[in-house]
């Protein structure tokens, strides 16, 4: 069948692309499949994590198995807005005449890795969300559409915030995917050190077009999901708010503002991706439990109390799946209802 | 029933089937309970019932079960309930239900076909048998109970039912006066036989006559706590609650005037007229000019002509007050004695300092006021700051941008102490004494971590700029002061 074909090639190219991107990296699966899984669901990532962890490797990596334009931005707190976008500039024709012509900044390219992007300040951060949210860059009142796919991934540094500018709220709710990159494992580090101190003969392959992405993009909205699993997923955006009637006690306690409705949709999205990449043609709620955290930590904002009490958001996101799971069987058994 | 979902409806028909067969076995088995306990009745009443008792408790147990069954039956179980619940059995993630959901869709996806496809293949083969399991509910655990008590109560002879009527408690009244005969032997026995009991005295006869104790010549009787008192003035005196009553009501009548109750938050000895308008309002305070008493009257004079003397204009109004006094015009006295407090009050408005809201002193504000109305125009202190100016950092006319430092700054820097017992650890730190709720709660917030939370904190607003700039400096020496303690 047609359709099945489909899924086949997704799920060849899927893996074909982590593979290429495996021969650099070491360990780091999850975050592998979640990059994946933002790249085909339409959204952009941010990777957090400390220094040396291989972040920025990680997609230098992913944009060398893609045939599509790379650029890279290393953030700065003197980075300006025209840095990114780009500015008018007058230029001469053979003519003589002076016109203004635009200069299209590093922003205008199918994958952009904004490096260490809490050290520029506020407003250079916002330059990228016009980008982010509707794929185009204004300058001068004119927009300037961006090439598709187009596709963010951003990098962060939780520790040194000395002279950072912590991204804001409404920023980081247009990233589909915060992941947290964590340090690797003993074996994980003996093959780091194996593979990165002797001479590299590892060569990405391009495996994969712009067109490919984009296709695979429409395949993913095409994934169906049952109703009880959307209400799963409601419930579970649902049960980060505090002022909501069956809202858990730590969300409750701690949680200032819950997650957008944009956090229900990067779950739903998110899991669509994972069933493909499973070789399913449905969404099951094992899907939105793995994509819950990536989905929805960033989206969710402490209270004073939380941040007194060192609460981590990701407990809270576990203790709302547990209780939308309890309320999407609205506390009784099948076989009693 | 759909062609191209024909294999996944009939399994989830064969398990809504399961699915009603288990709960009917599960209301059966209720019901059953029930019933044998409600048929425990008849059999108690066998005596009543005859032979009829057994047969009636069986059919009770037999019909509880039956109506158990048909509850059972009669839930109903949504299509996809039973989809879920194949999704769950056989670790389906959730394809049976999405594909039977998805294909009875109008804008179903392309992809709809090949999910029914994978989930028929997926299906097939299936064994749908014993996908539900058997639950017990706990009645099923004491089901026995009823029954074995049934058959030992069958077994066993008719139980007597108690005979005869309830005791009579009503009691006539001719009856009143020789209760053993009616209750019979019975009560006759148990109850002691004890003479006619005495007649209560009435209250007049308890009455004590406390006259008889006036004096020290009364004989004192062994336990009479009045002899303590023998000796003192209160062994003369008689309980006189008509005073407490009055007393009570000279209390309540000083509550209704309010103005006489001390305000307790204010110091009164600061205000030389509110000092003496209280005393003047202790002393007149609900009685006529000639019930005032002349010499206190004459004392408050004195002591305001002396106030008067030190710096006030109110002496001569005092003055004119003693004069009248000595004339034994005591209202005019009284007359005199409102006008002083009046220019004691007025003198002391004047001398009020303090900066408005508008900022600038009142008699500064009253200067700019006179000259306004003598045509000179606005005033030095009329406006506080020059036209772009302000107490906003950056703004004002000093040079320091802050401004200068209140007065508070300026003061001991030790005026705050903490107090508590001491802590052990490595920094230095106190256990503060605390009150209500909080002093039975320890804080679960160690000092460090909650310091490099708030230092954290701080490092963020300042990030985003949420302290303005000439202020953060001095925030970030306050934490550095916090850090260094």
């Amino acid at each position: 069948m047609e359709q099945q074909a489909r899924v086949q090639e997704f799920l060849r190219a899927f893996h074909a692309l982590k593979a290429e991107v495996q021969k650099v990296i070491v360990g780091h699966d999850e975050i592998i499949t979640h990059v994946l899984g933002g790249l085909f669901a339409g959204g952009h990532a941010l990777l957090e994590g400390v220094p040396g962890l291989g972040k920025t490797l990680l997609i230098k990596t992913l944009a060398e198995g893609l045939e599509l334009s790379f650029s890279r931005i290393q953030f700065t707190p003197d980075l300006m807005p025209a840095d990114i976008i780009g500015t008018n500039m007058i230029v001469e024709d053979v003519a003589g005449r002076k016109h203004f012509q635009f200069q299209k900044g590093p922003i205008f390219a199918h994958i952009l890795l904004a490096d260490e992007v809490n050290r520029a300040t506020p407003k250079t951060q916002s330059a990228l969300l016009e980008g982010m949210q509707e794929g185009a860059a204004t300058v001068s009142g004119t927009a300037h559409p961006l090439p598709a796919p187009f596709f963010v991934l951003a990098t962060q540094n939780p520790i040194e915030m000395e002279g950072t500018y912590p991204l804001p709220e409404a920023q980081l709710d247009r990233f589909l995917f915060k992941l947290r990159v964590k340090y690797p494992a003993l074996e994980e580090l003996n093959e780091i050190i194996d593979r990165t101190t002797r001479p590299r003969d590892a060569q990405v392959r391009r495996v994969m077009t712009g067109q490919a992405v984009l296709a695979y993009r429409e395949l993913v909205r095409e994934v169906p999901v049952a109703a009880h699993v959307r209400e799963l997923a409601s419930l579970i955006v649902m049960a980060t708010h505090p002022r909501w009637e069956h809202a858990p006690e730590p969300a409750r306690r701690f949680i200032r503002y819950g997650a957008s409705p944009r956090g229900a949709q990067a779950l739903i999205l998110g899991a669509k991706v994972r069933a493909l990449a499973d070789g399913r043609y449905n969404v099951s709620a094992e899907d939105l439990r793995a994509m819950a955290l990536p989905a929805l930590r960033h989206r969710i904002i402490l209270n004073f109390e939380g941040e007194a009490e060192g609460v981590d958001v990701d407990d809270l996101v576990g203790q709302a799946l547990e209780s939308a799971e309890g309320q999407s069987l609205r506390g009784r058994e099948v076989f009693f209802r | 029933m759909r062609a191209e979902t024909a294999g996944l409806e009939r399994l989830v028909s064969l398990i809504a089937r399961q699915v009603r067969r288990r709960r009917a076995e599960y209301y059966a088995l209720r019901g059953a309970f029930f019933g044998a306990l409600a048929g425990c009745v008849p059999l108690l009443l066998k005596e009543v019932l005859g032979t009829s008792a057994p047969f009636l408790a069986l059919g009770l147990t037999c019909l509880g079960a039956v109506a158990g069954v048909l509850v059972g039956l009669s839930l109903r179980l949504p299509t996809v309930e039973a989809a879920r619940l194949i999704d769950r059995a056989f670790g389906l993630q959730d394809r049976v239900a999405t594909a039977l959901e998805w294909s009875q869709r109008s804008d179903r996806s392309p992809l709809v076909d090949a999910l029914v496809a994978d989930a028929l293949a997926r299906v097939e083969g299936l064994d749908g048998r014993g996908v539900v399991p058997r639950r017990r509910p706990r009645e099923a655990k004491l089901l026995p109970v009823p029954l074995l008590l049934g058959l030992v109560l069958t077994l066993a002879p008719p139980l007597p039912l108690p005979s005869g009527t309830l005791p009579d408690f009503s009691r006539p009244a001719d009856e009143a006066e020789a209760p053993a005969e009616r209750a019979g032997t019975l009560l006759s026995d148990e109850r002691p036989k004890g003479g006619k009991r005495e007649p209560l005295q009435r209250a007049e006869l308890m009455e004590r006559d406390l006259m008889a104790r006036q004096g020290g010549a009364s004989q004192n009787l062994a336990g009479d706590l009045a002899a303590l008192f023998k000796d003192t003035s209160l062994g003369s005196y008689r309980p006189d609650f008509a005073s407490f009553l009055k007393k009570g009501d000279e209390r309540l009548r000083m509550l209704e005037q309010v103005d006489r109750l001390p305000d307790l938050q204010r110091d009164f000895t600061q205000s030389q007229y509110k000092m003496v308008f209280q005393k003047m309002k202790a002393l007149a305070g609900g009685l006529r000019p000639d019930q005032i008493s002349p010499e206190k009257l004459r004392e408050l004079l004195a002591e305001m002509e002396r106030m008067g003397r030190k710096g006030g204009n109110w002496g001569g109004e005092a003055w004119e007050g003693m004069e009248a006094l000595e004339m034994g015009q005591t209202d005019r006295a009284l007359e005199a004695m409102e006008r002083a407090l009046s220019k004691m009050r007025a003198m002391e408005e004047r001398n009020r300092s303090g900066r408005t809201l508008r900022g600038g002193r009142d008699d500064q504000r009253q200067g700019g006021r006179g000259r306004d109305r003598g045509g000179v125009g606005p005033g030095e202190f009329d406006q506080d700051f020059g036209e772009g100016e302000g107490s906003l950092p950056g703004t004002g006319r000093g040079a320091h941008p802050k401004g200068d430092p209140s007065r508070r700054l300026q003061a001991n820097p030790y005026d705050v102490g903490v107090e508590g017992e001491a802590r052990s650890g490595r920094r230095e730190g106190f256990d503060t004494n605390m009150l209500g709720r909080g002093a039975n709660v320890p804080s679960r917030l160690q000092y460090l971590g909650v310091y490099s939370q708030y230092r954290k904190m701080m490092e963020e607003a300042l990030a985003q700029e949420k302290v303005p700039r000439d202020y953060q400096a001095q925030v970030k020496e306050y934490f550095q002061a916090l850090e260094e303690r």
